[in-house]
């Protein structure tokens, strides 16, 4: 069938942290005025997205055409980053404000309708961001509402995108097993070029969100605790040694208990000690790919080669 | 000190990078993250490290995207080891891919051999090796020339070669292989085949056909054509053929390079001479009368354009009103209120069609006009009309019959009046507020000119534009005066006080503050058409449940625990 459909406004989409960043699939429209996707693990293409947080961090930048901001907001599964560029002069007095009342000290929930945007390191990493279109600071109970929907939506995605695993990757057979139609191009793109997604780590990410909302915590298990301890001393041993290998290695031998330490563990170790997130995940490919010292013998742990 | 503090732990480790921050302080931040901010102080340690550090005036590093500036070149000599957005065309001659582990997620690679001086004979090239990051696997098949965009230089023991990236850019610029052409000679379900405008084929039953003219708009006479509807087990539609039309009702046909166009909103199959019909056989077909059913309607399906609607419908109102018509003769129009489960439409009549409120009535051989972007069912024969004297429903209270209708069944489905429906505010349009209209047309002014009547002294109204989106679908969400003013509690001559005092941009941001990211409800009608779909709100109201509440049903739905 031959189609002639106008391009109808982006819905925005509600999605964590986690699962925008954890993206690195995109599709830049070739037209135009042809709409621009991040495409996540759980098969959804974001071109706007609905996302909320604390304010984490806010920079003001003076450029030739005025000040543009860099920010990211912290939702309970990780941080989303945004930009405010100096060609949106509609939103700069507010973005003023707030950066005064960031730089003063304070912190405050945030609402923001972003595009999709992101940039793309030398050997292909890609680093998802958001343009801002419109934003509000928001209260308390309005931020439960977003983690409840934002919830529903995710919980969505995760039920079809396990669903999917048991059909063809074709658009047919996605259709006749039931998937609905915002989601059927997307899934087809991340079922081509992901590996599994790890369902667990988002469903962990959503129940984190799901007692904030609904007013119970998450007990800190002693396991955590020790961690956090044991990340304290690692940051009082390495606090004049900023190479972000040792640190690495460090964190491995002091926490591998047989079945190798998590990805996430080692960049944080890595950026507790004043080292980007950059560099800390070049260099634990460095390590693994190049060096030969570490080996990731299951997705996303980590151990000493000589072990 | 740091002891018996339930943020101990993490107000040591904001201690190690900032000393001399003050530990009540710190205290009090992890406290604001965990119950305001609802991130646990675990979570929270590096934001907390980060505020403390900037409040020290300790320099962070910041994540910064490189500049990058474009460097064309012809010949691989030219490249440095750390040239970046390199642009260049290149012969490819080897493409293999292979699985490789890139941060800890098996990826498609590949790598093989490409030479710079594409157009020149071999013996004046020199070959790289290349590593496509990009999945660009298309685009770069031996023996073609490509032109490559934004791709960067590796040098690995004094051996140069070439990163292609997720977002460089690879053109073919010679190419052998010939492009895959579609096929439309797939036959398609009816549902599916009227979904896009275009050329397609189906396989369905003939439901009805008869001979119609049409008369030439240039006056030169008149053009015999065919219409009909043609059906399968997902709906029918109705077709119009411009070439004689040799099939009966009945008939099960094949029509192939048919094309499908929209008369007003509905779709249509037309026939031409380039058209294929034949007969068709398949014994599991369902039958006629079978079909039959598909083409009874209620009010939330009819679409401008539609047709032979057969429908049973509530009378809400009647009145009639006498108008004389362009040849001077007195004219009688009668018109009403309609309603059904689905939703409320009008009905004009013109014929000695005389209804009283409360009556239930079946109409066959309706067809729909567009009235103020809503359809309107027309009759124009008193036979078309069956009173029912057994209702089909209990009788629907009409002071408060709106539908509950999802955001996304809307969207997908036709313009209807008496709906209620829900999502977010994600926008609040910059013209929301004071504007003003033409008195002549009420069309909204713009700096003072109304397109059809030039320059005029507007009357001032106030109105309010939305974005209401649920996740998956949205809609523009217009407010007249009225509900404006009830959602705003307060009278026209106030908002339009309250915007002279203190401005525009703080109205704006005042109904940012108020309805931004917020669910709300709305009622009233909607307008779908191709560029999507506009409601027009008669009340809006923020909607306000129980949060555990909410959560523990999407827990149930979804069968989570915690």
């Amino acid at each position: 069938m031959i189609s002639a459909t106008r391009i109808k406004r982006q819905s925005a989409i509600r999605l964590f942290a986690q699962e925008y960043s954890e993206s690195n699939l995109t599709e830049q429209g070739i037209g135009e005025y042809d709409p621009s996707f991040v495409i996540t693990k759980l098969g959804i293409k974001v071109n706007r997205a609905l996302f909320c947080g604390v304010i984490d961090r806010l920079e003001k930048r003076e450029g030739d055409n005025g000040p543009s901001f860099n920010g990211q907001l912290r939702d309970p599964t990780g941080v989303n980053r945004f930009n405010v560029a100096s060609f949106q002069p509609e939103l700069q007095v507010e973005m003023e404000e707030l950066f005064a009342r960031f730089e003063s000290g304070d912190r405050f929930l945030m609402a923001i309708v972003g595009k999709s945007r992101w940039f793309e390191g030398d050997e292909g990493g890609i680093f998802t961001s958001f343009r801002v279109e419109e934003f509000a600071v928001i209260n308390q109970e309005s931020y439960m509402n977003w983690l409840i929907e934002t919830s529903d939506a995710t919980l969505r995605r995760l039920n079809f995108y396990e669903l999917s695993l048991g059909v063809d990757i074709n658009k047919e057979s996605l259709i006749s097993s039931g998937l609905p139609p915002d989601l059927i191009d997307g899934t087809l793109l991340a079922r081509q070029h992901y590996s599994n997604a790890d369902t667990e780590n988002y469903r962990l990410g959503i129940l984190k969100a799901l007692s904030s909302a609904s007013g119970r915590s998450v007990e800190d298990s002693d396991d955590s605790i020790q961690d956090k301890e044991d990340i304290v001393e690692n940051i009082a041993n390495n606090q004049t040694d900023v190479n972000p290998a040792d640190i690495i290695l460090d964190t491995i031998r002091n926490h591998d208990t047989g079945t190798g330490v998590e990805y996430d563990k080692l960049v944080e170790s890595c950026t507790l000690s004043g080292i980007s997130r950059e560099s800390a995940e070049d260099c634990i490919e460095d390590l693994r790919d190049v060096q030969g010292d570490i080996i990731e013998p299951r997705f996303g742990f980590f151990r000493l080669l000589d072990q | 000190m740091t002891i018996g503090n339930k943020y101990g732990i993490q107000i040591i480790a904001v201690k190690q990078e900032c000393p001399e921050a003050d530990e009540n302080e710190i205290s009090e931040e992890f406290r604001r993250y965990e119950e305001e901010f609802l991130i646990p102080p675990e979570d929270a340690l590096r934001s907390v490290i980060r505020k403390f550090q900037l409040a020290s005036g300790k320099q962070v590093s910041t994540p910064s995207s490189p500049q990058k500036i474009e460097k064309k070149v012809t010949h691989f000599s030219e490249l440095g080891s750390d040239d970046k957005n390199v642009t260049m065309e290149v012969a490819v001659i080897s493409y293999t891919p292979r699985m490789q582990m890139v941060r800890g997620e098996e990826k498609q690679i590949a790598f093989g051999w490409i030479e710079d001086n594409p157009w020149e004979e071999t013996s004046k090239r020199e070959r790289w090796d290349f590593k496509d990051w990009g999945q660009h696997s298309a685009n770069l098949l031996p023996n073609s020339i490509v032109r490559l965009e934004g791709v960067s230089v590796n040098e690995w023991n004094d051996k140069k070669s070439i990163n292609i990236n997720r977002s460089s850019r690879v053109t073919i610029l010679s190419e052998g292989d010939s492009n895959i052409i579609k096929s439309i000679n797939e036959p398609l379900e009816i549902s599916e085949l009227v979904k896009n405008e275009g050329f397609g084929s189906t396989v369905g039953r003939i439901i009805s056909i008869k001979p119609d003219v049409i008369v030439k708009k240039d006056g030169t006479g008149t053009l015999d054509i065919f219409r009909g509807r043609i059906a399968d087990s997902t709906g029918s539609v109705g077709f119009l053929s411009w070439v004689p039309f040799d099939f009966e009702s009945g008939n099960l046909v094949k029509m192939e390079n048919i094309s499908i166009r929209k008369f007003r909103d509905t779709p249509e199959i037309n026939i031409s001479n380039d058209a294929k019909i034949e007969l068709y056989i398949d014994n599991s077909f369902p039958q006629i009368e079978d079909l039959v059913h598909t083409t009874k309607s209620n009010i939330s399906e009819l679409r401008n354009g539609m047709r032979d609607i057969s429908i049973t419908v509530q009378i809400d109102s009647w009145n009639q009103r006498k108008f004389t018509s362009e040849d001077g003769s007195e004219k009688i129009v009668r018109s009403g209120d309609i309603i059904d489960p689905s939703g409320r439409c009008r009905l004009t009549a013109w014929c000695d069609f005389n209804p009283v409120k409360g009556d239930f009535v079946e109409l066959s051989g309706s067809r729909v006009q567009f009235w103020q972007g809503s359809p309107d069912l027309v009759i124009d024969d008193l036979n078309q009309v069956k009173n029912l004297t057994n209702p089909p429903w209990e009788a629907i209270n009409t002071e408060n019959h709106w539908v509950d209708v999802d955001l996304d069944d809307l969207v997908n489905g036709g313009s209807r009046r008496g709906i209620k429906t829900s999502g977010n505010i994600i926008s609040i349009r910059a013209d929301s507020g004071i504007i003003h209209r033409c008195p002549e047309c009420r069309r909204v002014l713009r700096d003072d000119s109304c397109t059809e009547h030039g320059t005029v002294q507007g009357k001032e109204d106030l109105r309010l534009r939305f974005v209401l989106d649920n996740g998956i679908s949205n809609a523009s969400l217009l407010l007249s005066k009225e509900p404006s003013e009830e959602l705003l509690s307060s009278k026209f001559e106030e908002i339009k006080e309250q915007i002279s005092i203190s401005g525009k941009d703080h109205f704006l941001s005042s109904l940012r503050n108020m309805l931004f990211s917020q669910k709300v409800e709305v009622q009233g009608r909607a307008l779908v058409d191709n560029q999507g779909t506009m409601i027009l709100a008669e009340k809006l109201s923020i909607s306000n449940h129980d949060l555990s509440k909410e959560a523990n049903k999407i827990m149930e739905k979804w069968g989570v625990v915690l």
